[in-house]
């Protein structure tokens, strides 16, 4: 069998089991399940959250860091869980407790997806950065929420990697064949990721504004200028254009939506430059 | 004088963008479709076109083949309502200069018209690819660089003068402060430097300061946002926290409070500052019950200052004691911890303060015999015999 039809009928499998709900989606880790649960009671303290996330011990060190950051007030001075909740706020929390979750997914112990997946991850940092600085940076917009809306935009094509790695390795069974080529198994993910990663979303029950920019990042929504989809949108094509990404890029297509996107969002000179300088040391820190 | 000509079928659109463009000091010429459009080329020298996509008789994307199979190279700026990506790809291969969305602000209008006619257009000459070493084309206009260095303490954003005058009053010498009063000075600035943290007023006449802090944090983003808001009977300091920022200050000033927001945001950089052999102490500018805590302080970070000297194979150290507070025993107490640590060290220590100190310390045992100098040449004079 040729990589081409090796390739579509992976790609045929998994949009079956999509609609056919027998696809496995990875659950939130129980610590952050239990936690979000708690976080619903509005007037639940961050003593007991505290406690819940102790059991995990590199999430709440993760949380520490952050909160004890000069940008958190922290200045030099030690806190506790329970102080670096309370700083952080409950939106902030959630949001870090899904990248964490997130960042999880982007980890394989197949050496030969696990480079690709490093990058996939560091693109999605990227285009969370940007989309929140978007936002920022034009003063209009929920810059918060476009930082996470930008970190989980591709968030179905670790899942789809996995169970491509699964299948392949059933198909080969059969069929006496490799490894498909690497360009081939991009083709599949991007294929199919988008359907997977709405899945996933729901699954989590992610914000519906964020479920819509997993769903589709492509064209801009010109009645809702300063929305979500349209920062990611514009994001993922300045990430692609500054280089941070895997894959095929059509240049032309991609300078397009940077075009569009200027228009529709409102992104003077200084705006871009600002965004685009310095990105990756930005980026540095921000995941380990 | 440079002319631009219109191509849409809307005379309402038509008539709004000649408003614009006559004001920017250009001459206007104005076309309903792409037939009229070519006829327009053909008969003047136009220095850019503004042109729609979907009109009747011939629609913009092909009016713009037309043009570049012609050979007529005239920069066109897409201005429409279609926000296909597929369509504006298209026209990116016959070269558009730029594209701007309906409905517009008449000031997108301006800068893309100028930026085209600069010859600055596009995104290839502002994004910074990484790996790339290629400069932007253009500096950002973004006003006068604010004097002093890269690296600054505070940045202070209250469009009131007297309040900068009156924060700097309160704060050390050592720590560095730009102020500005409007928050387009206070961008600019944020894009040249890095400050550790950012103090914005709250009630900035015609600015949402919230907003502000949203763009400085962007630039800033390792900086502490702190939110300058009026002493009320009532406590805002969660409203202002759920506004964005990490803390808050109150005005107008109280210095205890300037001491324990400069406590915890340089922490150590107060109290003791060490330049080759020389640790120096910072005057102490408080009420006498914040005494014991800078005492406290300098306790806390004598040690590790000592060891940098040492580590970096100095015989003698000289403490510049300034003009400390002089009640009590604590001065006494912190120059014994200092000769003590100095001694096990390895080190020969030289006093410095005036004659006041040294009055202190002859009043014990244990400090009488430690000679005080004037000036720190004194004390290296000394320690050289």
């Amino acid at each position: 069998m040729s990589t081409d039809k090796l390739a579509s009928e992976l790609e045929g499998i998994l949009v079956k089991r999509i609609q056919s709900d027998q696809l496995f989606l990875p659950s939130l880790p129980a610590v952050v399940v239990k936690v979000m649960e708690v976080l619903r009671d509005p007037d639940a303290g961050m003593k007991e959250v505290a406690s819940l996330l102790e059991r995990d011990p590199v999430m709440a060190a993760r949380t520490l860091r952050i909160a004890s950051s000069a940008a958190f007030a922290g200045g030099s001075k030690r806190i506790t869980l329970q102080e670096a909740l309370a700083r952080l706020g409950t939106k902030a929390l959630k949001g870090l407790l899904v990248e964490a979750s997130t960042q999880k997914l982007f980890v394989s112990r197949n050496v030969q997806i696990n480079d690709q997946l490093k990058v996939l991850w560091e693109h999605s940092v990227a285009v969370g950065l940007l989309a929140r600085d978007v936002l920022a940076l034009t003063g209009q917009g929920d810059s918060e929420s476009a930082y996470l809306a930008g970190l989980l935009h591709d968030v179905g094509k670790p899942v789809v990697a996995s169970v491509l790695l699964e299948l392949e390795r059933q198909l080969t069974e059969v069929y006496q064949k490799g490894w498909i080529d690497s360009g081939d198994w991009l083709r599949v993910v991007r294929s199919v990721h988008r359907k997977v990663g709405v899945a996933l979303g729901e699954k989590w029950q992610l914000p519906a504004p964020i479920v819509a920019c997993i769903k589709d990042s492509g064209e801009y929504d010109k009645s809702e200028r300063h929305s979500l989809s349209n920062a990611v949108c514009f994001s993922n094509a300045l990430a692609k254009k500054t280089g941070i990404y895997a894959g095929e890029v059509d240049a032309e297509d991609n300078d397009a939506i940077i075009m569009i996107g200027r228009s529709v969002i409102g992104i003077s000179d200084d705006i871009l430059r600002t965004l685009t300088k310095g990105l990756r040391e930005r980026m540095v820190g921000l995941y380990d | 004088m440079p002319a631009i000509l219109t191509v849409d079928d809307s005379r309402a659109v038509r008539t709004i963008i000649g408003k614009q463009v006559k004001e920017l000091g250009f001459d206007l010429l104005e076309a309903e479709d792409g037939v009229q459009g070519l006829e327009q080329l053909a008969q003047a020298q136009v220095d850019l076109v503004l042109l729609d996509v979907t009109m009747p008789n011939m629609d913009g994307p092909t009016m713009l083949q037309k043009m570049r199979e012609g050979g007529n190279q005239t920069p066109v700026i897409m201005l429409t309502s279609e926000s296909k990506r597929s369509i504006v790809a298209g026209a990116m291969k016959q070269g558009i200069s730029d594209y701007i969305l309906k409905p517009f602000k008449p000031e997108e209008l301006r800068q893309k018209v100028l930026s085209v006619l600069q010859g600055e257009s596009g995104a290839d000459a502002v994004v910074q690819s990484e790996g790339s070493a290629k400069p932007s084309a253009t500096e950002p206009a973004s006003g006068p660089t604010p004097a002093g260095g890269k690296f600054v303490d505070i940045v202070l954003v209250d469009d009131m003068e007297n309040v900068h005058k009156k924060f700097r009053s309160l704060l050390p010498g050592h720590v560095s402060l730009n102020a500005f009063t409007s928050a387009q000075a206070a961008l600019g600035a944020c894009r040249e430097r890095v400050y550790r943290v950012v103090v914005v007023d709250t009630e900035i006449p015609d600015v949402n300061s919230a907003v502000l802090a949203q763009q400085i944090r962007v630039l800033q983003p390792h900086a502490a946002m702190v939110g300058l808001v009026l002493r009320t009977a009532n406590d805002v300091t969660k409203e202002i926290r759920e506004q964005g920022f990490d803390d808050v200050l109150f005005k107008p000033f109280r210095s205890e409070v300037v001491d324990d927001f400069l406590l915890r945001y340089f922490d150590n950089q107060d109290f003791l500052q060490v330049e080759d052999n020389i640790l120096k102490v910072a005057p102490f500018s408080g009420k006498a019950d914040k005494v014991e805590r800078f005492y406290g302080r300098i306790h806390g970070v004598f040690p590790e200052a000592l060891e940098k000297v040492a580590a970096a194979c100095y015989d003698e150290v000289v403490l510049d004691l300034g003009t400390p507070p002089l009640e009590g025993d604590r001065l006494p107490k912190l120059v014994l911890a200092v000769s003590e640590k100095s001694k096990e060290l390895g080190m020969s220590l030289a006093l410095v303060g005036p004659p006041d100190v040294s009055k202190i310390l002859g009043g014990y045992t244990e400090t009488k015999d430690l000679k005080v100098y004037g000036n720190v040449q004194e004390a290296r004079a000394g320690m050289a015999a």
